[in-house]
């Protein structure tokens, strides 16, 4: 209940500098320009427009589409690889040189190559969040399986279980909550890539708006949308908990 | 290369009148040497790594225990801690890094073993309960992998939650979070013994567990081990729970662990709460107590 409230003091506070930043009628008596900053109302203000002109709705629904269609690719994917890298050593050490180069690899730079690989329509977009998200889903999931105590295995190689059999009965199992977690906190930062290549070129889509206020305003919705991304990743983050809690009942709160 | 040549045996076996030679002749070898043993360790000794780094767990292991038939034999292992006593277990479990020993052979019915086994079951102290699995798929799991069907494995499993004392109606259905330390490891002993294991291996299974609950979890091991009639080698920091469950007590000297003393111990005719009350059973108790403190003590004189 404290740590609630310490964190809506903390939004308070920031509105609270926003409002004092931006206050007074005339462009003049405001400590930050209106070009730069606008007020809070001004920036709530501009909902309407940027809902009915702009066409919000339409552009949330396709950042969503082409993030959840990416991620999940990548999911399909890079869970079971990373599950089998996780399990036998010698697809550890495979997949190994690819998860580390993915990982490190500065992904802005590889917008231009997703251009040149699948055009600028919507598969580009999403191939890119899939590039993007593959080795990192991978490495997560290759660490949870590690992360499982020996002691299980063992376990289940006194019971007579096959190695295949303590892939899938064992470690796959215990490992999934784990999982789920990782691809958690991933989602979200395959929501910051889809900024990028919408930023670079897209039609529609949350990055796209930003770019068109930026270019021909109103600026204030450049805030507006910052603020709907921080709600949308924040609801998305909750109904994957939600379905976290239903997915693994055995899973103990802790 | 002894694993090539009972690969090669295999068919002659298989095939009828060279069969019934072989066992004969097994049968004379096992007469001339008395009983058949069913674990032993000849020399073994175990080493991890190589040069100044190199730790030996074990030395020099020798030890024979014979296939009691219609009986089996209960072997306390005792010792101070990092005598290598888990690795003695591990060893006839078949489990790395222990297994395979450096140098020495460890046969188990005669054989060099190959690998783990749901013929040498082991219950362990802690991380027992596969997590993802309610109780009753948790004592079915080796009989899930044996490739056992539903309604017969379930079966069986619920008459082992009954056994072991657990509730089939309450509790078959719950998740190993639910459960109390004492009953998870109740689950333990039931999964591994509804496969009906002629070895089992407990590692300090109850060193977790309050010493109440302790003391019924030993009556209720000594109840299932004479059903059973399995060979138990039951790993242990308590002298009480080793003269109490134990036919022999073999005590390991400190790293390296090598057996010192084995000793022949009552069996246990009462209730470990009584029992462990009785003179009788405490000069046991002290006796080996003197023995551990007096190899613990010319250890330490060693070093110095």
């Amino acid at each position: 209940m404290l740590g609630y409230a310490l964190g809506v003091s903390c939004i308070v506070l920031i509105v609270g500098a926003w409002f004092l930043l931006t206050l007074g009628e005339e462009a003049e008596s405001r400590i930050i320009s209106p070009t730069i900053l606008q007020s809070p109302w001004e920036v709530v203000a501009s909902l309407p427009s940027l809902i009915i002109e702009r066409k919000l709705l339409e552009s949330i629904g396709a950042t969503l589409w082409r993030v959840i269609l990416g991620f999940s690719l990548a999911v399909l994917i890079g869970v079971p690889l990373g599950m089998a890298a996780g399990t036998w050593r010698s697809a550890r050490a495979f997949l190994a040189p690819v998860v580390l180069y993915g990982r490190n690899m500065p992904l802005a730079a590889l917008i231009p190559l997703t251009v040149l690989w699948f055009g600028i329509g919507e598969f580009q977009k999403v191939m890119f969040i899939f590039i993007a998200c593959v080795p990192f889903i991978t490495a997560d999931a290759a660490s949870a399986v590690m992360g499982i105590h020996d002691r299980y295995v063992e376990t289940a190689q006194t019971l007579g279980a096959s190695s295949r059999q303590i892939a899938f009965k064992v470690l796959a199992p215990l490992a999934l909550p784990d999982i789920f977690v990782g691809l958690r906190h991933l989602f979200g930062l395959a929501f910051g890539y889809i900024m990028l290549v919408e930023l670079f070129d897209a039609k529609a889509g949350l990055g796209y708006l930003i770019s068109v206020s930026q270019r021909l305003g109103p600026r204030a919705h450049i805030y507006l949308i910052l603020i709907i991304i921080g709600i949308l990743a924040y609801g998305i983050d909750r109904l994957l908990a939600f379905f976290q809690r239903g997915l693994f009942p055995y899973r103990s709160e802790e | 290369m002894t694993d090539d040549k009972s690969v090669d045996n295999n068919p002659q076996v298989a095939e009828g009148k060279v069969a019934a030679v072989a066992t004969e002749a097994g049968d004379k070898n096992s007469r001339a040497e008395g009983l058949s043993r069913i674990v032993e360790f000849k020399n073994v000794t175990k080493r991890f790594g190589d040069g100044p780094d190199a730790f030996t767990a074990v030395k020099d292991i020798n030890f024979a225990v014979e296939d009691l038939p219609g009986r089996g034999e209960f072997v306390a292992v005792l010792g101070p801690s990092g005598c290598g006593k888990s690795t003695v277990l591990r060893l006839i479990a078949g489990l790395a890094p222990h297994h395979p020993a450096t140098s020495g052979e460890v046969l188990v019915g005669g054989k060099p073993i190959p690998g783990p086994g749901a013929d040498r079951g082991m219950v362990f102290q802690d991380y027992t309960s596969f997590d993802h699995r309610s109780v009753l798929d948790n004592v079915a799991f080796g009989l899930e992998c044996r490739g056992v069907d539903k309604a017969a494995r379930y079966e069986l499993a619920r008459q082992w939650i009954g056994k072991v004392g657990l509730s089939v109606d309450k509790d078959a259905d719950k998740y190993p979070h639910q459960l109390s330390g004492g009953m998870r490891q109740r689950v333990a002993i039931a999964r591994t013994l509804i496969l009906r294991p002629r070895i089992i291996l407990m590692d300090e299974p109850f060193g977790a567990l309050d010493p109440s609950t302790r003391l019924r979890m030993q009556d209720l091991l000594i109840e299932l081990w004479r059903e059973l009639e399995a060979t138990v080698f039951f790993v242990t920091h308590s002298i009480e729970e080793a003269v109490y469950l134990g036919d022999r007590v073999y005590i390991l000297s400190a790293s390296p662990g090598t057996i010192l003393e084995e000793l022949g111990v009552p069996y246990p005719d009462f209730p470990a709460k009584e029992m462990q009350r009785d003179p009788h059973f405490l000069d046991y108790v002290f006796k080996i107590r003197d023995t551990i403190e007096s190899l613990e003590s010319s250890d330490r004189a060693g070093d110095d």
